[in-house]
């Protein structure tokens, strides 16, 4: 009986190394390849159900928590005033993953970040609450003004303060209630998201800084920095000719100013009256497409900022406008192009100029700045769930020297004159030093259609000293709507978020 | 006194094994509630304390009932069920709903207290393995009347599709547990009696020799008995977890390896006219092979299993980090999954080597037997240990079609846990008989008198 009690020894080894063989196949060969299956929804059914840090913002609103819910799922996110903040927070599905910040603060929010990882022994070991809560620079009450003052129209306000590049507001008409797509009833999500998809004016596609609009008369404040830089113009000479309309190079056709009007005279009148003919005439005869293209990357066109809220587009200004043909006949000379008639248009924010409004605020900022540019950002800091103790904080870093300081004071003062005596006298605020330009961009330059986008860019604050705010407001054209002016329909936005602002 | 100092060499090694496997637990309970609620348990002194009071006491009660027994199986007894408990107490918080809190933790407890109280009340009342065989047919109607017990319409319960379950008081047990044991000291006892009428193969069937009918008569009346029963009550795994001890008995018995591979090629004959003939064995079948053609339906247990083990990796998610909720059965049947998610290919490793050491103790107390008996019992008794731990954590990762059996002192149930306690004293028993209680305890290097059979 030895002998079997032996090879049953041995075949009970034996049997019992077969499962260690298919333990290790199971466990370690086939790993990945099980956790990668699309059945196996463990690892996101974890990440779904775990506790998620809040969102607050600057002045302490909580606008994104977690709640523990029955079901599926341990928990769900909710979004306070979903609609107001959905184009910042994001939304975090189960099913279409996360936007905004919901995205780009993913690891800090979850816990799963590497410092707070090895925060203390046992947060590494337990799931207990290991999540971080961001702070964000957004100011509930300029968010809410900005909102009010947008109403129903499809649009966007971006402010943000220039020495740091805080973002105060953002906000976005068409919005979208986040909690319909984070909603842990997934049917309900998945149909909330469809009807998004195909919702008029694509209120998922934030116009702030996903989509772009012709710039229009708010490009002008770029052409005058190139003139300015490239040693072409000063505020006060040369004097532009007062007329109706500007002859494009090479071409028969001409270039009206705003409403058929005669305008002209140095760049400071130019810009208050915001006269076509002159910065047409100033892109193309006096620089040029090399300085006007430098001048306009260097203000972070054809590129895209760094921005912590992802997906955001690219701002365009065309550089490519055929061979030399000859040279101008001022002085001093600049490069006559094939493209010379498309380069003026440019000069103008028209043609195949497209900008954000996040990237106008930009451009704001940074004549604001003394020509620094600074990267814009809406989160401010990572603070630990239990504690308090910030884990990380956003540095102001500056993004872009556009200008230099001294032609970024001029063109500043260009700007105070738009206030004072042009097109945006509706923003003069006493006691404040507040810039602006207007812009009225046609949709599709050269067709029938009236329809405009209303542009105004601004900067404000105490009188000699660093603007406080930078802004832009563009309230976009809707078929059938019209004309709507910069001065007209934007800027009553701009005095809201300045009023806002200064009166808090 | 003199019972006390008598292997003392054996019982110092299993004290201190014990302490170890109670630290162990305790360190497991401490990472487990860490774990969900990054904090250490407040109860963490007074379970140590427990575990470890439960476990020497056993360990006393050893070193005077059993001083000479082997000295690995009390401390991975104790520590498998510590393990058990650990992850039992785990899964109670995400089995719990709001208004029925899960409570087999607490349930666990209790016959774990019971367990360890059967197997000293067993040591205590079987002072002799050999008192046993004169129970045999005793036994053979004990077992076989608690194998048809939950076919009785008042007190048979079917739970989960299975009726292998008594409704007693407010407790339900399986009787199917008991009576393996039953029918092991049994069939130990006959065939051991009658194996030279087995061996002496005079009645000829065409080109075999086979014993008289007469004398095989009983062991297949009571195999066929059981057998008949479970497949009625639909339990696959303790059906061949029966077959597969009688097979083992009878090779050892008879020495003949004939009876072995018979027994093995009736078996697949058998398993294939069930496959053919049983849904619910097609159902287990299409699980094992093609569990991704239906992973939501017939699949969905062992695919969840295969999940879970795979985010498992190779050390684990740690206690407590896990979801082995998620696969049905995750307390019971399921534990090795849960282990192997949660503690990772090391930990389930770890697992299996506890029960190959089982295993290996167990059968050197049979190697150790003096008496036929004792050694046939001692195999059938560590057979039906490893066979049944074999069967499930194979049914688990899908090395053999999934059968239902709890995994030895592992797994939620009391019924289980208290057999196996059993199971573990008799084993004990025997191996404490194979010395001749010398007056001191061997010396180191001394070895150890020849045995003979």
């Amino acid at each position: 009986m030895n002998r079997q009690i032996r090879q049953l020894g041995i075949a009970m080894l034996l049997l019992f190394s077969l499962l260690f063989v298919r333990l290790n196949w199971v466990q370690v060969y086939t790993a990945d390849e099980l956790t990668a299956n699309p059945l196996n929804t463990r690892r996101v059914v974890r990440d779904f159900g775990q506790q998620r840090g809040n969102i607050v913002t600057a002045d302490g609103v909580v606008i994104a928590e977690s709640v523990e819910v029955e079901g599926r799922f341990d928990r769900e996110r909710r979004y306070v005033d979903g609609p107001l903040y959905s184009h910042v927070t994001g939304y975090f599905s189960f099913e279409f993953g996360a936007t905004g910040v919901e995205r780009t603060y993913n690891d800090e929010l979850s816990g799963h970040s590497a410092t707070q990882r090895f925060e203390s022994f046992f947060d590494f070991f337990g799931d207990g609450d290991i999540s971080a809560d961001v702070s964000l620079t957004l100011d509930s009450q300029m968010q809410q003004a900005a909102a009010n003052a947008l109403g129903e129209r499809r649009g966007s306000v971006v402010a943000l303060d220039p020495r740091t590049g805080a973002v105060l507001a953002f906000y976005s008409w068409p919005t979208f209630d986040p909690n319909m797509i984070s909603n842990t009833d997934l049917d309900a999500a998945r149909a909330a998201k469809t009807a998004l998809d195909g919702a008029p004016g694509e209120p998922l596609l934030t116009s702030a800084h996903r989509q772009v609009f012709p710039p229009g008369s708010t490009f002008k404040v770029i052409t005058a920095i190139s003139g300015l830089e490239n040693g072409v113009v000063t505020a006060t000479s040369p004097l532009f000719p007062e007329v109706v309309s500007y002859d494009l190079p090479l071409t028969n056709v001409s270039l009206q100013n705003f409403g058929g009007q005669v305008c002209g005279g140095d760049l400071a009148q130019s810009m208050a009256r915001s006269c076509n003919t002159t910065f047409a005439q100033l892109g193309a005869e006096y620089l040029g497409p090399a300085p006007m293209t430098a001048t306009a990357e260097r203000f972070g066109f054809n590129d895209t900022p760094p921005f912590d809220i992802p997906l955001t587009a690219q701002s365009r200004f065309p550089n490519d406008y055929g061979v030399q043909l000859g040279v101008s006949d001022q002085t001093p000379p600049a490069p006559i192009v094939e493209g010379s008639s498309l380069l003026a248009q440019a000069s103008i924010g028209q043609f195949d100029v497209r900008a954000t409004p996040l990237q106008m605020a930009l451009v704001a900022a940074g004549i604001a700045n003394g020509g620094n540019i600074m990267e814009p950002h809406v989160v401010d800091r990572v603070i630990d769930n239990d504690g308090g103790e910030v884990l990380a904080r956003v540095e102001a870093e500056v993004w872009r020297q556009a200008a230099v300081p001294g032609v970024a004071a001029t063109t500043a003062n260009l700007m105070v004159g738009v206030v004072e005596s042009g097109t945006a006298t509706s923003l003069a605020r006493s006691g404040l030093t507040v810039g602006a330009k207007t812009g009225t961009a046609e949709v599709n330059a050269g067709a029938d259609s009236q329809d405009t986008h209303a542009w105004v860019i601004a900067f404000a604050g105490p009188a000699n000293a660093t603007p406080e705010l930078a802004i832009a407001v563009i309230v976009e054209a809707v078929p059938g709507g019209g004309q709507q002016t910069g001065g007209g329909t934007a800027a009553p936005l701009v005095a809201a978020m300045i009023d806002t602002h200064f009166n808090n | 006194m003199k019972a006390f100092f008598v292997g003392r060499h054996r019982r110092n090694g299993e004290l201190v094994l014990i302490l170890l496997g109670g630290l162990v637990t305790t360190g497991a309970y401490v990472l487990a509630t860490a774990g969900r609620l990054s904090a250490i348990p407040a109860n963490a002194a007074p379970f140590l304390g427990v575990v470890l009071g439960l476990f020497v006491a056993a360990h006393f009660v050893t070193r005077f009932l059993a001083p000479e027994a082997d000295g690995l199986l009390l401390p991975l007894a104790g520590l498998l069920n510590g393990l058990g408990y650990v992850f039992i107490a785990r899964l109670d918080v995400d089995l719990a709903s709001q208004d029925s809190p899960s409570t087999l933790a607490a349930q666990q407890a209790v016959w774990t207290f019971l367990g360890v109280g059967l197997y000293s009340l067993t040591l205590l009342v079987v002072r002799r393995s050999r008192d046993l065989e004169q129970y045999r047919y005793i036994l053979l109607f004990a077992g076989l009347g608690l194998l048809v017990l939950p076919l009785m319409p008042v007190f048979g319960q079917t739970i989960n599709g299975s009726r292998i379950w008594v409704r007693f008081g407010p407790v339900n047990f399986q009787p199917g547990e008991f009576a393996k044991v039953a029918l092991a000291i049994f069939f130990a006892s006959y065939l051991v009696d009658k194996r030279e009428l087995f061996l002496a193969g005079t009645w000829k069937l065409g080109p075999f020799r086979l014993p008289e009918p007469k004398h095989v008569a009983p062991v297949l009346l009571a195999w066929g008995v059981s057998l008949l029963v479970m497949i009625s009550q639909k339990d696959l795994g303790t059906s061949l977890l029966f077959f597969m001890l009688f097979l083992i008995m009878l090779w050892v018995a008879t020495e003949r390896l004939a009876y072995l591979l018979s027994g093995l090629v009736l078996f697949m004959g058998g398993a294939y006219v069930a496959w053919t003939q049983f849904g619910h064995v097609q159902v287990r079948v299409d699980g094992w092979l093609n569990p991704w053609e239906d992973p939501r339906g017939g699949g969905y247990q062992v695919v969840e299993a295969q999940f879970g083990l795979a985010s498992g990796g190779i050390t684990g998610t740690g206690p407590g980090r896990g979801y082995p909720h998620r696969v049905p059965a995750s307390s019971t049947d399921f534990i090795f999954s849960t282990v192997g998610e949660e503690l990772g290919l090391l930990g389930a490793t770890a697992v299996l080597i506890a029960f190959v050491l089982m295993i290996g103790s167990g059968l050197r107390a049979a190697l150790g037997a003096r008496r036929p008996f004792s050694k046939l019992l001692a195999t059938g008794l560590t057979g039906l240990l490893g066979v049944q731990a074999f069967i499930i954590i194979a049914g688990v990762i899908r090395v053999l079609p999934l059968t239902g059996v709890t995994l030895p002192f592992m797994s939620y149930g009391g019924s289980s846990l208290l057999a196996n306690y059993a199971i573990l004293a008799l084993i004990m028993r025997i191996s404490d008989e194979q010395t001749d209680r010398p007056v001191d305890a061997p010396t180191a290097g001394r070895r150890r008198r020849p045995v003979t059979v």
